[in-house]
């Protein structure tokens, strides 16, 4: 799989020839536009996307090229100004923020290069963080964010804070929190751009695995080609446009 | 949610400290403001005993006294002063009391009593100030000529010496121990209360003792109690003082209606009270403006945390919620000091007169107010933490 399926034409010809129940993430047309009193900042023209369920996909491009905007709007946190976007075939664009809400918690798990763990709390309570806003008992969520630290290796540092970690292991914690509430859809933000080489490859092959063996969706920003080419398939944005 | 509620607060106390401290200073400022405006209402809200419109009181200044207490010039008996006044048109009756109502002048005495120390104060008056006063006799009698020559002493008590002093049993005809062996004092009467110093004072134990001004004992009035027919003016105090000092010239006589009485004393009252209530009040102010500073603070520097949470599926309202929460923990803390402190007070009996319904009430409400402040402070902080697109909150810097 990896380097095999490299660069492919994201056209709206190709996404139609897969299968509609297939399709995790459709993105039809999607613009973002920035505005302020005086100035428009256009971050996203004319995107069209299609990820399959299950597909590992990592985006592209220099900084400013519209990247992680594309990814918080996949991930619910920001609105398109125009175009849409359907997650499992569902027309998200239009939900109210409660429904918003709890698609971010049951269907998307978040990784961030900054790791966003809450130095305040210990790494166990970060895990169980999206599994507050569920209803469950606290056993049974205590029991989930373990299973998750159990699954990124860290199951002996579950009472440690944050700061007490490295930062490998700090992107290991905000990955078993993106897990905890086991998603269909794994959104990582350069989950590697503040490692080392050898602790991104560590992040990597749990993302792999995870994909691999959960069958979880994974899109991925990057700006590793090294790791890029590591994935199913490269989306290449240039200016906010998708590029070849 | 709770918990994690109350984890989050905790692992940041050193950052909630101040917040814990300000809360427990106001709640303990507010406490004791609340404390007494609770008392005087709750006083308020009780029986005073005795009608004060239309009673005029007139204290008589004995001037012509030597420093051995004797009298100097002729003494005028009381009988004779009580129906000078009782002469006038005007007039309804009138009755001699020692201690004036409103006056603040107060005798108390205490006794040990089945082991128990009882206090209580007294009275002396002559047989028509019941009437004069509108007193409500509920068991017994009042003072009356068939009470002269009796050889033991009557006493009037109101229903909570009664209590007091004989629980459930009648007290009429019981002796009552006054401590002095030689005299033998008996209850003929039970009244409903006399609250000498009235409204916003503490219910407490009474007694009259009878000054029979017809028998050889006479006590010298110190004040009269004039009942007065209604709408009689103010003119009419020219007449009675005219009258009054005609009949004992070496003697001082002041008039003043009860009402204008109660007002004064209710001003003594309420003053300190009113003053507390507004220091009190600017310092809720100044704590409540501390506290949104506070927030707001703390809410822009977690604003990353709170663009975390909404990307893991927090809806707007349950940040809000979150935050409201651990203001509503954070101030906990506070009242728990606080009550630590305040239940002090009542177990170690350092304010004796309250009771303990009072504090209870004044406990209550002092923690909801400071409950109500502490969430409205953080209505507005809740509210911009929300403000925040989810993707903006993650890039915050």
């Amino acid at each position: 799989m990896a380097g095999t399926n490299l660069a492919v034409n994201e056209d709206l010809k190709s996404d139609t020839d897969l299968q509609k129940e297939n399709i995790m993430i459709q993105l039809d047309g999607v613009e973002k536009v920035y505005r302020t009193d005086r100035i428009e900042t256009v971050a996203l023209t004319n995107i069209n996307l299609s990820v399959k369920e299950g597909e590992f996909i990592s985006i592209m491009g220099p900084s400013g090229s519209g990247k992680s905007t594309l990814l918080n709007v996949i991930g619910l946190l920001d609105v398109p100004t125009a175009g849409s976007l359907e997650l499992s075939g569902k027309p998200v664009t239009s939900y109210k923020d409660r429904h918003l809400a709890r698609i971010r918690n049951e269907e998307i798990g978040f990784i961030f290069q900054t790791f966003h763990l809450i130095n305040d709390l210990s790494v166990v309570d970060n895990v169980e963080i999206p599994l507050l806003y569920r209803k469950m008992s606290n056993s049974e969520r205590r029991k989930r964010a373990l299973r998750a630290l159990d699954r990124v290796g860290l199951n002996s540092r579950v009472h440690h804070f944050p700061s007490q970690l490295s930062g490998g292991q700090q992107q290991r914690v905000a990955i078993a929190r993106a897990i905890a509430g086991n998603p269909r859809v794994l959104l990582a933000d350069e989950p590697t751009g503040n490692l080392d080489s050898q602790m991104g490859d560590e992040i990597l092959e749990i993302l792999k695995d995870l994909n691999r063996e959960e069958k979880t969706t994974v899109v991925m920003v990057t700006h590793d080609p090294r790791q890029a080419e590591k994935t199913e398939r490269i989306v290449r944005l240039f200016d906010g446009r998708q590029v070849n | 949610m709770i918990k994690h509620l109350i984890k989050m607060v905790w692992n940041r106390k050193r950052v909630n400290f101040l917040m814990t401290l300000e809360i427990f200073i106001s709640f303990l400022v507010l406490f004791a403001v609340i404390l007494f405006a609770v008392y005087y209402t709750d006083n308020y809200r009780q029986p005073l005993g005795f009608e004060y419109r239309n009673v005029w009181n007139v204290s008589i200044d004995r001037s012509g006294i030597d420093n051995k207490g004797e009298t100097v010039g002729p003494e005028i008996p009381p009988s004779h002063l009580l129906s000078n006044v009782r002469d006038f048109d005007e007039v309804e009756d009138a009755a001699g009391v020692s201690l004036a109502p409103y006056s603040l002048s107060n005798s108390n005495s205490v006794i040990e009593h089945n082991g128990r120390t009882i206090w209580y104060g007294f009275n002396r008056v002559t047989d028509s100030f019941k009437d004069v006063m509108g007193l409500t006799i509920v068991a017994g009698k009042w003072f009356g000529p068939e009470d002269d020559g009796a050889n033991w002493q009557p006493v009037v008590i109101n229903q909570r010496l009664a209590r007091d002093m004989f629980g459930s049993e009648d007290p009429v005809g019981k002796n009552f121990p006054t401590g002095n062996d030689t005299d033998i004092t008996r209850v003929i009467g039970v009244i409903t209360d006399f609250r000498q110093d009235g409204e916003y004072a503490g219910l407490d134990n009474y007694l009259f003792f009878r000054n029979d001004i017809n028998g050889a004992e006479a006590s010298p009035l110190q004040n009269i109690v004039v009942h007065v027919r209604p709408g009689t003016t103010a003119a009419f105090e020219e007449k009675l003082i005219e009258r009054l000092q005609a009949t004992a010239r070496d003697w001082t006589f002041d008039i003043e209606p009860l009402t204008s009485m109660r007002e004064q004393v209710s001003q003594i009252r309420l003053i300190p009270l009113i003053a507390a209530g507004v220091v009190a009040g600017f310092l809720m102010i100044m704590v409540a403006l501390g506290l949104v500073g506070v927030l707001w603070l703390n809410v822009t520097q977690r604003t990353k945390e709170i663009g975390l949470r909404r990307a893991k599926g927090a809806t707007a309202r349950k940040i809000h919620t979150q935050i409201l929460g651990e203001l509503v923990v954070i101030a906990s803390f506070g009242l728990m000091l606080g009550i630590i402190v305040v239940v002090q007070i009542p177990i170690l009996d350092v304010i004796s007169f309250i009771s303990a319904r009072v504090y209870a009430y004044s406990l209550s409400i002092s923690v909801l107010l400071i409950y109500i402040l502490t969430l409205l402070c953080g209505l507005y902080p809740s509210r911009l933490a929300t403000r925040v697109q989810p993707a903006e909150a993650l890039h915050y810097e």
